[in-house]
Parts: C-alpha cells; structure tokens; sequence
C-alpha cells in the first residue's frame, strides 16, 4: 500500500515538473538550434527562416491587455512564420523581467518578444534592469493606443476640457487625477497636460488602470489620463476631453486634441512592439517584418482583432525604431522638473 | 422580471449540454490537481487554459475556465489539511486547524468538512451572483482608499484571533509581516524601498512567502523529529463523513462565512486569501466548542474553506458587472471575456444574456462536480496522511521548490521561499506565529496605499478617514474584533469558575443532606 501511494505522490510530482517543464527544458531547446540555424541559413538563398518553435515574451500576465492582443496576434501569425508561436509570461518586476530575459536571449531569432512603451523606457531611466533601448533590435509595431482625458459622464461641472483647467487654476491643489501607478504612463500623460495648460493637480496612484477607473467612478478622482481601449464596453460611463494626439481622431470626430487648445501638443499614448534581442541578424527582423505585416493584413485576424477592441497599427522595422528612440528621449526629459517637488 | 427568470432556465437547459457537463467535470478535476500543487494557483490554472477556450464557443470556455477557478480554490485546501502547505494562498486558513485534524488521525473526516464546505459556499455565492449582481457592484465604488485602509485594519484584528497562545508574540509577528511587505517600489511615489535588484520591485511574492513560512519550515520540523527519532505513531480512527450533528454544527459556520466571503470578493482587491481568514476568524469567535481551536476544529475548516469559495462568485460581480475584475483570477476570465469578443458591462445582461445565463448555470453545476469529485478523490487524498515522514519529507521539500519556481519561472523565487522557510522554523522554535505573517504581508500594501491616497485626496485632513458610514461600519467592526477575544476569554473563565462553583454547592447540599 505504501509503495503505492510512494508512486502515485512520485507521479504528482511529474505533473507539477510537466507543468512548468515548458521552460525547464528551454535552455537545452534553445543550445541545439544555435548549431542547426547556421546552416539553415547558409542553403536557403531567400534568407532566413526559423526551424523550431518561436517563443515570444511577454512582461506581463496571462490575461493582461497585452497578453490577450499577443496572443490574438500569434494565433494567426503562426501561417506566415511558418512555426508554431509560444507565448512565454515572465511578468515581474514592472516588467523589466520579461525584457531582461528578452535582452539576454539568445540571438538566433527563436526568442522575439514585446516591448511596452512607454513603461519600458521608464523601466530603462529608473534602472530596473541592466539593458538599454540598444539591447534590442525593433521588428516592427503592433498596437498604439492613444491617451484621452476622461471625466465622469455625470461630471456636470467639467462640459469641456477647458472648464477642468479652469477650474484647477481657480482651485489649487484640489482636482484631484486617479493614476495608473506612480511616474506610470497616465501618470506620465496628466502632468503633460497640467503642465502645459497651468494648473496643479494631485494625483491619486493606483495599481493599475481598472484601479485607476474604479477610483474616478468612486468620485475619488475628478479626472483621469488612460488609453482609448481602456473604456471600451464603459463609453457611458465616462465624458472624453481631449485627445493627446497632433489631429483628431476618426473615431472621436468631435472630441478636441489638446494641442487645438493650446495645451500639450504632441502625440501621447502607449505602443506595444515586437522586437528582438540586439545580436540577430537583419535577415531575421526581415523575416517576422514581413510575416507579422501580414499577419496584421489577414483578414481573419482583423475581424478576430477587431472583435476584440484591438486597434491594429503596423509600422516597420525602420519607424519602430524611431519611436523607441523618441519615447526613450521624452522619458530621459521628464527627469528635469517635469514633476511636481 | 418573467422575461429573465425564463432565461435563467434556458441557462440550465443550455448548460445542460454533454460537452458543457464534460468540461465541467475535466475542469474540476483539473483545478482541484492545479489547486494541491503549492506554488500553481487558481489564476495560473485559468491562465493556462485560457489560450485553449479561444476555440470554444463562449459560454463553454467560460465554464471551463469557472471549473478551474472553483476547484483549484477547494483544491488548495487538501495540501493545507494534509502536508500544511496550502496549495493556494486561499487555503491558508485551513491549514491552521485542518492539519491539526491530521495530526489527530481524522485527515478523512477534515477532508470531508472542506469538500463540503465549499460546496455550499461556493453554490450559495451562485444566489447573489444571480439575483443581486447590479446591486451588489455599487458596493464596488463604495470602497475607496479611506475603506480600503479600514478593511486592511479590520483583517489584522484577526491576528489576536489565530495567535491562541500569546497576544504579544501574534503581534510580533503581525509587525514583522508588516515590515517586510513594505519591501518594493513604493506605492504613491515609486521610490525604491530595500531593494537589492529590480527583482523586488513589486514586493515580496506572497505565494513563496506562505509556501516557505508553512511548508518548508514545516518539513525542517519534521525532520527535526525525525533526526531526534522521535516520529510520531498517529492512530487512525477515521471516517470520510460527517454526524448529523457536526453537520448542524457547521451548519450556521457555513452561513456565516458565505456572506463574508461573498462580500470580500466583491472588493477588488481583497480576494480569497482575506476571506479565508475573516471566515476563519468569525467561525472562531461565534463558535460554542472554543477549546477545539487549535487542535483541529471543524468548525475552524469549514470556516475558512466556505468564505474562499464563497469568494469565487462574489468576485465575478463586478467583473461581468463593471468590467473590473475582484482578483488576478477574474482579471484573467476577463481577457478571456475581451478575446471572445465580450466587453463586461450592462450588455452581458441585456444583449449576450443567453450566454451569460449559461455561465451562471454552468457556475451552479459546477458545485455539485467539485462536491462529487472531491469526495471521490479526497478518499485516496486522506491515505497520504499515512506516509511516513521519511517518504513525506523529500516530496513535499521537491513540492515547495517546484511550486516557488513555477510561479513565474524564476530561480530567485526558490531563494525567497528558502529563506522564509527557515525565518519560518526559527519561528515556530520561538512560539512566533506564521499566519500572522502572512495576513500582513497581504494586507501590509492595501491597507499602507488605502490610508497614504485617502490622506492626498484631503491635503493630509485625517477627517476623511472618518467620512463615509462603510468607513464607520468597519471601525465598528475593528473594535469588536479587538476587543472580543478579551470579553471571551473573560466570559469563559467565568463560565468555568461557575461551573466549578456550582458542582462544589451541589457537593456541599449532598454533604448537608447527608447529615440531615
């Protein structure tokens, strides 16, 4: 009886390895194609193409916005990779897990992964991990979500963008803003505008931005920075201000960027990006350039995408790059008296 | 009113489908597996799955998903009552009286109690879930940072409720707890608090935490003994069941901790492991047979076991409701909700009811597969209480390693649960409490984020803290919660001086009577 109850603990066991064996065997995976892809590349003439299981990293949880649009992404990306795509969550650490891991990688175009701007340039300027933007190689973009300025829709007091700032330069140190997290990307986007638009606001963080939201419709917060997607399915609840971004939206026709009222001029918001770790060859980011392009371009996954509340928008290797070194700049610029004391 | 009762039935009827009953029970089995293993908690089984309902038609995956969710919460309770280590953080409770039970030889009988005891919590959340959902998620936007403070204040009473053999050390604990939560990023301005790498940015993992302080340092204790040859020989008088009267007896536990559970559930935020313990607490504080706590009381399980999975229903009101999930597992449900195309609110009342009916009919049967199930496996479960330490010892030790990895697959986490696995035995050595440990380090950061916000939203006025009836229902709560293990105790060694009292005056009217 005992040694059968020995056995049968013994095979809990094996599950619970089973269970996590994923990327207990993935260093070894890993080690072997270093040796097979170097010939691999040599004999195909088109350029280079991955002979394994593609594993993406993900910094953040199962379920998470990012998770879900990757996932939705994979699914259909897999036909044009031509591999099947694993999705791996290594969150932590505000994320600088997952891109520590993502940066150390090994370069042989098995492991690409995403990076969330701008809490990734963030993670960079508050040294949460030992890579900078130069770590990586951008692939190409996938997601860009623009950031909005919400109110209560039964806010009677602020009808337009202009009445909040009034009313925050009338009321010093009363407007209260709910945040998603302390310097974290709405934080980041409501001292843009108070700033540019003078006046003084306190900010209320929260652990992210469901907090964020509750803590505005609990009349804790009188205003609120988020992303577009973050209120979809919600629209009734909420008035939206203003948009950060250099022209109106298509979707908001009759919602004002901040910038037409003389406040913050620039395009903000939030980008999730696939990119690679910086030793991998530039036939490797043409490959997934072109599959994820037209992966984003299938049909099947528009309407799946679409479905889902994800606002698709791809950019190429080249722009992606761009926007990483120009979020990471805007970030290193918020070290200087950008906050408040 | 007639309109929605008949989609509540069209629910079962749809529910009732041979593929729905299979992934029911599959994902019972599934959750309950996932739930025993320390370390894989109710959100990774869900997260696990979630790729895999994609393929499935809504309703389906939701109930999937939901089977996990229940049946790794009850799952969690087996490990605590057998091996101490409560396979989720929601069990952590149970582990206090059901592996006392264990010790005692009655790991059946505690088993029972549990499966039982979630059944009816669990089945019972299914009743405001259906009926008071939209009402019940105003309760949401009532709690802002100054309750949140309170609530965090009311469940660290609870310390002087689980340290039974000195208030002093509890509260040592309870500090020491709360100092090492405040470990991480700060909350409100992102400064970096005793952080040696970034890796403990969000804080100390409360999973690895409780795997360390209750199952490592509980396997250096046995190995200790049995170093010392002193292994115990426990008789076995055991039954996979319950009296008629221990059923009674729990009967009101059960009632108690729903409401508690259910109630938690609905704050984000709070969540199973909380409820745990307020169930607990409350089963302690209400219960007639006081002086079975601590050595394995029923009442204690039941307690705990119905408030977590109470919890589960709760939890999903304002998930569906608002779109802001109760804890990590329904924030999952809900990218699942997103990916099928679902946007949580209003809508899955009016236009997606059918499909949400058949969630809530699946979410009912589901019970009845955890109690089932349960009860055929715990059966086997109950047998590993008879394992000697020498074969018990190495497995739980690969249990508590493999389960801190695969958290989030990374080695530090097998170094923090080795480290709190030995503050966890030098603990035990010193009388010093490990529950309360835990309860503050899950409640050290709400309740540090609830008072420092609610002071910014005032300019540092403390009034606010003072400002709404649920912030004085909570005060009000935190005050009998302190001060009634002191009025009990009280109580009880007067109750016992009568009690002595009343025999010597019978003896003495015999003795008259006698020489009369």
């Amino acid at each position: 009886m005992k040694k059968i109850l020995a056995l049968l603990l013994a095979l809990c066991m094996v599950f619970a390895l089973a269970a996590c064996g994923q990327t207990v065997a993935k260093p070894a995976e890993e080690a072997k194609p270093a040796e097979e892809a170097a010939p691999a590349e040599e004999t195909a003439s088109e350029g280079w193409a991955p002979g394994e299981t593609v594993h993406m990293i993900v910094s953040y949880k199962a379920g998470s916005g990012t998770d879900t649009t990757a996932r939705i992404l994979a699914q259909y990306a897999e036909k044009y990779v031509g591999q099947t795509i694993v999705i791996d969550n290594i969150e932590g650490g505000s994320g600088s897990i997952g891109w520590t891991q993502l940066a150390d990688a090994e370069a042989d175009g098995l492991t690409i992964g995403f990076l969330n701007l701008p809490n990734f340039n963030s993670s960079i300027t508050q040294e949460m991990g030992a890579y900078t933007i130069d770590s990586f190689k951008a692939i190409c973009n996938h997601v860009t979500e623009t950031s909005i300025v919400i109110v209560r829709a039964d806010d009677e007091r602020f009808p337009d963008l202009e009445s909040l700032v009034k009313y925050g330069q009338e009321h010093p140190g009363e407007l209260k803003a709910s945040t998603n997290g302390p310097q974290a990307s709405n934080h980041i986007g409501a001292q843009a505008f108070a700033n540019s638009a003078n006046f003084t606001y306190i900010d209320i963080p929260q652990g992210g931005t469901a907090d964020e939201l509750l803590s505005l419709r609990g009349k804790e917060a009188d205003f609120c920075v988020v992303k577009t997607a973050d209120i979809v399915g919600q629209e009734s609840e909420y008035k939206i201000l203003g948009v950060f971004s250099t022209e109106r939206m298509a979707e908001l026709p009759d919602v004002p960027t901040l910038g037409e009222l003389g406040y913050y001029p620039d395009w903000l918001g939030s980008s999730r990006l696939i990119a690679a770790p910086a030793g991998v060859s530039d036939d490797v980011i043409t490959f997934y350039e072109a599959a994820f392009k037209a992966a984003m371009e299938d049909a099947d996954y528009l309407a799946a995408a679409e479905q889902a509340g994800v606002t698709t928008d791809f950019k190429g290797a080249a722009d992606t790059a761009a926007l990483v070194t120009q979020q990471q700049t805007f970030a290193e610029s918020l070290a200087e008296g950008f906050w408040y004391e | 009113m007639l309109g929605t009762l008949a989609q509540m039935g069209a629910g079962f009827l749809n529910a009732l489908t041979p593929i729905n009953l299979l992934m029911m029970a599959g994902g019972v089995a599934m959750g309950i597996i996932i739930g025993c293993m320390p370390g894989l908690s109710a959100a990774m089984g869900v997260a696990l799955m979630l790729p895999m309902t994609f393929k499935m038609a809504p309703e389906t995956g939701l109930i999937v998903l939901g089977a996990i969710y229940c049946g790794a919460i009850f799952g969690g309770s087996i490990s605590a009552i057998l091996i101490h280590t409560p396979g989720t953080p929601a069990s952590a409770a149970t582990a206090i009286e059901g592996y006392q039970m264990t010790l005692r030889g009655h790991a059946g009988k505690a088993l029972f109690t549990a499966c039982y005891a979630s059944f009816w919590g669990g089945l019972l959340s299914c009743i405001s879930l259906y009926f008071f959902a939209p009402l019940l998620s105003q309760l949401t936007l009532k709690f802002m940072s100054a309750e949140y403070f309170w609530l965090s204040i009311f469940g660290l009473t609870i310390i002087a409720g689980v340290s039974s053999k000195s208030i002093v050390k509890g509260l040592m604990s309870g500090a020491l707890g709360l100092l090492i939560s405040t470990i991480g990023l700060d909350p409100i301005t992102g400064v970096k608090r005793f952080m040696p790498s970034s890796y403990f940015a969000e804080g100390i993992n409360t999973t690895c935490a409780l795997i360390g302080l209750f199952s490592m340092s509980q396997v250096f204790v046995l190995a200790e003994a049995k170093i010392k040859q002193r292994a115990r020989a426990t008789k076995f008088t055991d039954k996979m069941s319950l009296t008629r009267e221990e059923r009674r007896l729990i009967r009101p536990t059960i009632f108690r901790s729903w409401i508690i559970g259910n109630l938690i559930g609905i704050l984000p935020g709070a969540g199973a492991s909380i409820a745990c313990f307020l169930g607990y607490n409350t089963s302690r504080q209400f219960s007639k047979h006081k002086d079975q706590f601590g050595k394995g009381s029923i009442e204690g399980v039941a307690g705990s076991e119905a408030a977590n999975n109470a919890v589960t229903g709760g939890s999903l009101i304002p998930t569906l409701t608002l779109g802001i999930p109760g804890e990590s597992v329904t924030a999952v449900l809900m990218g699942g909700l997103v990916i099928q195309g679902l946007t949580p609110g209003p809508e899955l009342f009016g236009k997606y009811a059918p499909m949400t009916y058949t969630f809530f009919a699946g979410f009912v049967l589901v019970q009845f597969f955890m109690l089932g199930i349960g009860l055929l496996g715990c059966r086997g479960f109950a047998q590993i209480s008879r394992l000697s330490d020498a074969i018990l010892i190495p497995c739980v030790t690969v249990l508590c390693f493999v389960g801190s990895y695969a958290i989030h697959k990374n080695i530090m986490d097998m170094v923090v649960m080795l480290v709190f696995g030995v503050l966890g035995y030098a603990m035990r050595k010193f009388d010093l409490n490990t529950a309360a440990v835990v309860l503050a380090l899950i409640l050290g950061p709400i309740g540090e984020k609830g008072l420092r916000n609610a002071l910014r939203t005032s300019n540092g006025n403390i009034s606010v803290l003072f400002s709404s009836v649920v912030c004085w229902v909570l005060i009000a709560l935190c005050i009998v919660g302190i001060l009634s293990p002191i009025f009990m105790a009280k109580m009880e060694k007067k109750a016992e001086k009568d009690a002595v009292a009343g025999t010597e005056e019978d003896i003495e009217k015999l003795t008259e009577e006698d020489s009369v």
